[in-house]
């Protein structure tokens, strides 16, 4: 009885450990946005500030345009998840309700295309936007993620269990397809739908490579960008620097502690599925 | 009866036509790409030039050989705490939850962001990460402007990024061992760690060939990380500079699509050996 109790002890130690190791950059980050600029230089470091300069966040907002890079983000995240939704939703019924010649080979070769990973392609892709004039548009931004198969994958794997009899009966009872996914297929899987929305958000809004080459005007970035550009000419001012990365993390955080539970599921379960 | 319902297809245009224009096209490009030679706009056949160019670059050695150094050190190192996280938070603790949702965190933030606040933490001068060393008598470095620390610090933070998905994926997997192993087990007086070894780790091979093969893959495709840790830079005198670095280098500073995209083949050659192989992997564990 003694031994396991150490044994707990330690786990509780350890887990500790390594949960301030987790957590302790989000705090620095949050206080160190609201320290002067002689705090964060200070020695030994600062951890709470003696006043909150609730100024740097004035400061952040003037130098850079980040209302804008938020607008930015907030259109180019709710687009790309909308339509990619949409798009994979009515992909992945097709493949679940519908009999057709060449389901099989489709379905193989977009198993193989699960394995393309992005930065092989997101080169190429430029050249495309590029060649399509979309550099610097929001449809550049966008159109090459409109679509997913990984979630098309995971949406089918959702749809599968919902019996096919229901499919059959509401055609018998003269449903169109259209009817069916509406009603029927939408209202069952609104969990897995909703899951897979968050992800894709969480994605879009954290998206880095891609905007950083599609855009170069300062009024088309996205917050990521704008963040890192904005590191590099706030120069030495630290406290700038962490206020304007709080920003950007915290909207995301914030949906997090609100649908925990519903990403981690999500995420367990959409990759087991590969 | 089998049918065939064409208005399949009306379903699936918008995926089919979206992912050929850019997915299937673009690797198609790149392959085609890599044996091209001159500027985007004016591109002209050189057979296998871009091939020898990358493989008697220098630069491109000692970013793959960066690339490979951080998977072989951040991969299983990450795993292995993931695991002893994981099998502590299922077996011993309670509130379960709530250490998994601190241990994600990390996942769902951007990046860039937290790669600021570890500039922050990692500065030499007045960083905190070196005041704690000190605070402990422990040797302290200058983590972002010495060329030899520059890796040793990209993996760190790559280490603290990859615990929040392997800890959740291995969360998930413990949940799914079927509880009456280790009801078994305790009636016959198995101790905590026999538990471990004889019950759970070969119960989580799959998954850990899974996670594996994802991380690898990730390490492979490392960039942001860096980019963030030094503002854009591949740390000091490209002392970190990575696949993905000598790619974009190639393709958009230097102006050299076709080198950028021999590299991407590579590259892409290198995630698709891995995939290849665990997909062997599993298959034997399967048939075991």
């Amino acid at each position: 009885m003694k031994k396991l109790h150490v044994g707990t002890l330690v786990a509780y130690i350890i887990l500790t450990i390594f949960a301030i190791i987790t957590i302790f950059p989000f705090i620095y980050m949050i206080l160190g946005g609201l320290m002067s600029f002689q705090e964060t230089t200070a020695i030994p470091p600062t951890i709470i500030p003696k006043h909150f300069q609730w100024g740097n966040y004035a400061k952040v907002f003037k130098q850079a345009p980040f209302a804008r890079y938020f607008l930015n983000t907030f259109i180019v995240a709710s687009v790309t998840t909308i339509v990619s939704l949409l798009n994979s939703l009515l992909g992945a019924f097709a493949m679940v309700n519908l009999e057709f010649k060449g389901k099989k080979i489709l379905q193989m070769v977009m198993l193989s295309l699960l394995m393309v990973p992005g930065e092989a392609i997101i080169f190429t892709n430029y050249n495309t936007i590029a060649r399509l004039g979309l550099l610097n548009t929001y449809l550049g931004l966008v159109l090459p993620f409109l679509t997913s198969i990984f979630y098309m994958y995971y949406l089918q794997s959702y749809f599968g269990s919902i019996s096919k009899t229901i499919y059959k009966a509401s055609m018998i009872d003269g449903a169109s397809d259209w009817n069916y996914i509406w009603k029927i297929l939408v209202p069952m899987s609104k969990g897995g739908l909703f899951t897979v929305g968050l992800l894709s958000f969480i994605s879009s809004w954290n998206s880095f490579l891609w905007p950083l080459l599609v855009t170069n005007e300062d009024t088309m970035r996205l917050l990521n960008n704008g963040l890192s550009s904005f590191a590099s000419d706030a120069g030495a001012e630290t406290e700038l620097q962490l206020a304007a990365a709080t920003l950007t993390v915290l909207p995301i955080l914030i949906l997090y502690f609100i649908f925990r539970k519903q990403i981690i599921q999500g995420v367990v379960r959409n990759d087991l599925k590969g | 009866m089998k049918k065939n319902q064409t208005k399949a297809w009306l379903f699936l245009a918008p995926t089919v036509i979206l992912s050929t224009l850019f997915l299937i096209w673009p690797i198609l490009r790149a392959f085609v790409m890599s044996f091209q030679s001159g500027s985007l706009i004016n591109l002209s056949w050189t057979g296998f030039s871009n091939y020898k160019y990358i493989f008697s670059d220098p630069e491109f050695w000692s970013s793959m050989s960066h690339t490979i150094l951080y998977a072989v050190v951040t991969v299983p190192i990450g795993l292995a705490i993931s695991v002893m996280l994981a099998w502590m938070i299922f077996s011993k603790v309670k509130h379960k939850s709530f250490w998994e949702t601190t241990f994600f965190m990390p996942y769902v933030t951007s990046t860039i962001a937290i790669g600021i606040v570890f500039r922050y933490i990692f500065n030499g001068d007045y960083g905190i990460l070196n005041f704690v060393l000190k605070f402990f008598h422990l040797p302290t470095a200058n983590w972002l402007d010495d060329p030899s620390m520059s890796m040793i610090t990209v993996i760190i933070f790559g280490i603290w990024t990859s615990l929040a998905f392997n800890i959740v994926i291995l969360m998930g997997a413990l949940r799914n061992i079927d509880p009456n192993f280790y009801t078994i087990a305790e009636m016959y007086g198995a101790s905590s760690n026999e538990k471990f070894w004889r019950i759970t780790m070969p119960q989580l091979v799959p998954t850990l060939a899974f996670l594996l093969t994802m991380d690898v893959i990730s390490a492979f495709k490392v960039y942001t990380s860096i980019y963030a840790l030094f503002n854009g830079q591949a740390g000091v005198g490209n002392s970190a500079s990575v696949a993905v670095f000598y790619i974009y280098n190639k393709f958009q500073m230097v102006g050299t699509p076709g080198v950028a995209m021999a590299a991407t083949v590579i590259l892409f050659l290198l995630i698709l050996l891995t995939t290849f192989l665990q997909r062997k992997l599993m298959k034997k564990i399967g048939e075991n």
